[in-house]
């Protein structure tokens, strides 16, 4: 059994959670989001958060507006759309869950 | 070896690098590339990549600074190596490959007033200096490029992101532009970034292909060629209508429309208006018609512009509110113009004969009231065959020419004979608005004397009105006519006539003729 690997699947499938969660406390910019999610150990390498972004805002999870940089070309400025926060709300919900169940597994 | 340095654009910005550390930097876009090309949205991601990897330089050295072999290596470890990613993506149909594609933006790098110009320039390769000149000289002629401008303005998308700048630019011109001046770099060109990184054809090398795809190319310029033309020629016609329009309507000036064979005064035609329709709806007409005629004038010229700079907009709404519009004003125009033209529905003749008392052997035909003598302001005439229609506009009063005709009497009188024609809403009403011309002549022994004008007064509306004097005159009579009466005489009886062909003007002069079984024959004086 490959470590690595595991864990790599188990942080693969919080990702999108995370990202949908920092986003819900407030729009900011694709290096905000790295920033905590990098603080928070939940990504190694930054390269990974962008297709997600761009896979969330293709299914309407987020959106996103052109801000203008102090330097260099405009960047985006990312936020959650009404849908999102729906989504949100479910995985929300599925988390408790799994965490009740992983839980009640580990103390029983 | 490689300490030579080599100019990129990343996300929007220069950055000057390291042979070495391009090499390793074409190999990881070439390597994210791959990872994502073939993902749905891919193309995106690989672009905000470009961005962050910008960023990151930067942040390295700032925009001055050389990146050095150190800076991406530091750069592909806070990225990571696609494969380092954890994610896991489906594949799919590889997106449609657009950045080829060339259109038009507005280019906010390159702007005085909003990048029109600049926008124009970087999508034809010209220098934008050239495209501000030319706007401003067109503006002067009657704002001609200022309404371009405008329409340029409001319809043109600003180039924002990367990757529309490249549509502007088109992919190589984009890269080498913001490479400068070094050409001798190891890798002929820093172009090459975007070459390997946007290329996704790998048997691009491949005879066929190549074959294949310069007809395809050569086609694609033809299209554009044809498509440029055919603007231009909307564009021009456009304008040339909406000019012709404003000059007729607006500044009465007939030149634009006058040709030989249609040469109806349209100059007067909104003053005449007036004395066609009832005066409360002339200037709804106007307004319909002017909407009517300029509407898809301007949509003309809007394509036109489309087609040569071959842009796309969000001009939908637009266009639906134009065509709704347009449709509104046609019908509305189509409900008065079909209310107003029931009073010509109907028309009616009545006629009066009076036969001359002696039967002279020459008879002569002279002018009473002349239309030079009256007071006219306007004059209009509706068709080749002389009928025009004189206006007084401070008596409220209308002059039109009657025409005359010379007929062979069945016996030996002669008489003669003053139709009068006009349209009404009925049969009844036709014939009273007929008793409302006055027409005027007097015999005097062997002369009679004809008004050139018949007169429509007290602000009654014109009903296509028309008075006819038909004289029948006994065989082997001269007829001597002067030469205001001979201009009555443009009926068509008298053209047909053999001695007189159509083409001969009536010229100044006094005229003799003798009346014969064939019409009139031409007796030089």
């Amino acid at each position: 059994m490959d470590l690595e690997n595991t864990k790599a699947q188990m942080r693969k499938g919080i990702l999108e959670y995370c990202i949908l969660s920092v986003l819900s406390r407030n729009s900011c910019y694709a290096s905000d989001i790295i920033k905590e999610l990098k603080e928070a150990e939940v990504i190694v390498v930054e390269g990974t958060l962008y297709p997600l972004l761009t896979r969330q805002k293709n299914a309407g999870l987020l959106s996103y507006r052109w801000e203008e940089s102090q330097q260099g070309p405009p960047r985006k400025y990312y936020e959650l759309t009404e849908d999102g926060r729906k989504h949100l709300e479910e995985l929300d919900k599925s988390w408790q869950q799994l965490v009740e169940s992983v839980n009640l597994i580990r103390t029983r | 070896m490689m300490d030579k340095t080599i100019n990129i654009n990343l996300g929007g910005n220069l950055f000057q690098i390291d042979g070495d550390a391009f090499l390793i930097l074409r190999d990881y876009l070439q390597a994210i590339n791959n990872r994502f090309r073939n993902v749905q949205g891919g193309l995106e991601t690989i672009e905000d990549i470009e961005s962050r990897i910008a960023e990151i330089f930067q942040s390295q050295k700032g925009l001055a600074g050389v990146i050095s072999k150190e800076n991406v290596e530091a750069m592909i470890s806070i990225i990571g190596k696609p494969e380092d990613f954890d994610i896991s993506l489906d594949e799919e149909e590889p997106p449609v490959y657009t950045s080829h594609k060339r259109r038009l933006y507005r280019n906010p790098d390159d702007s005085i007033i909003s990048g029109v110009c600049g926008g124009i320039g970087a999508y034809l390769n010209t220098d934008p200096v050239l495209f501000r000149i030319l706007f401003v000289i067109s503006a002067l002629i009657f704002g001609t490029g200022f309404f371009i401008y405008l329409v340029l303005w409001i319809a043109l998308p600003q180039a924002y992101t990367d990757n529309q700048k490249k549509e502007l630019f088109g992919n190589i011109n984009y890269s080498t532009r913001l490479q400068g001046r070094q050409s001798d770099s190891p890798l002929k060109s820093g172009s090459s970034v975007y070459n390997t990184a946007y290329s996704n054809k790998p048997g691009a090398n491949n005879a066929f292909n190549e074959i294949v795809r310069a007809i395809g190319k050569v086609f694609y310029i033809a299209l554009r060629i044809f498509l440029i033309i055919f603007g231009v020629l909307f564009v021009i016609t456009g304008f040339l209508f909406i000019l012709s329009f404003i000059m007729v309507f607006v500044f009465k000036y007939p030149g634009a429309f006058s040709t030989d064979n249609f040469d109806m005064s349209l100059n007067y035609f909104p003053d005449f208006l007036n004395y066609i329709v009832s005066p409360a709806v002339a200037p709804w007409i106007i307004a319909l018609t002017s909407i009517v005629v300029i509407l898809p004038m301007l949509a003309l010229i809007y394509w036109g512009v489309k087609m040569i700079f071959w842009f796309r907009a969000r001009d939908g709404v637009f266009s639906l509110i134009g065509l709704v519009l347009w449709v509104l004003c046609i019908t509305a125009l189509a409900l008065i113009l079909f209310n107003e033209g029931i009073s010509f529905a109907e028309t009616a003749r009545s006629s009066t004969q009076k036969i001359l008392s002696n039967t002279p052997d020459t008879l002569y035909i002279m002018t009473g009231e002349k239309i030079s003598n009256l007071n006219v302001d306007k004059e209009l005439s509706i068709n080749e065959e002389g009928y025009s229609v004189y206006i007084n506009e401070t008596d409220k009063e209308l002059y039109i020419r009657p025409y005359l005709n010379i007929n062979t009497s069945d016996g030996d009188e002669t008489r003669i004979e003053v139709r009068k024609r006009s349209s009404g809403r009925s049969e009844l009403d036709a014939l009273r608005k007929t008793e409302e011309l006055s027409y005027n002549y007097s015999i005097n022994g062997d002369t009679i004397l004809l008004d050139e004008y018949f007169k429509i007064s007290g602000e009654r509306k014109w009903a296509a009105d028309n008075v006819g004097i038909n004289l029948y005159i006994p065989e082997g009579t001269f007829i001597k006519i002067d030469n205001d009466s001979g201009s009555l005489f443009h009926n068509r009886n008298y053209r047909r006539n053999r001695y007189y062909s159509g083409s001969e003007r009536w010229t100044s002069g006094d005229r003799l003729y003798l009346l014969t079984k064939n019409g009139l024959k031409s007796i030089n004086l």
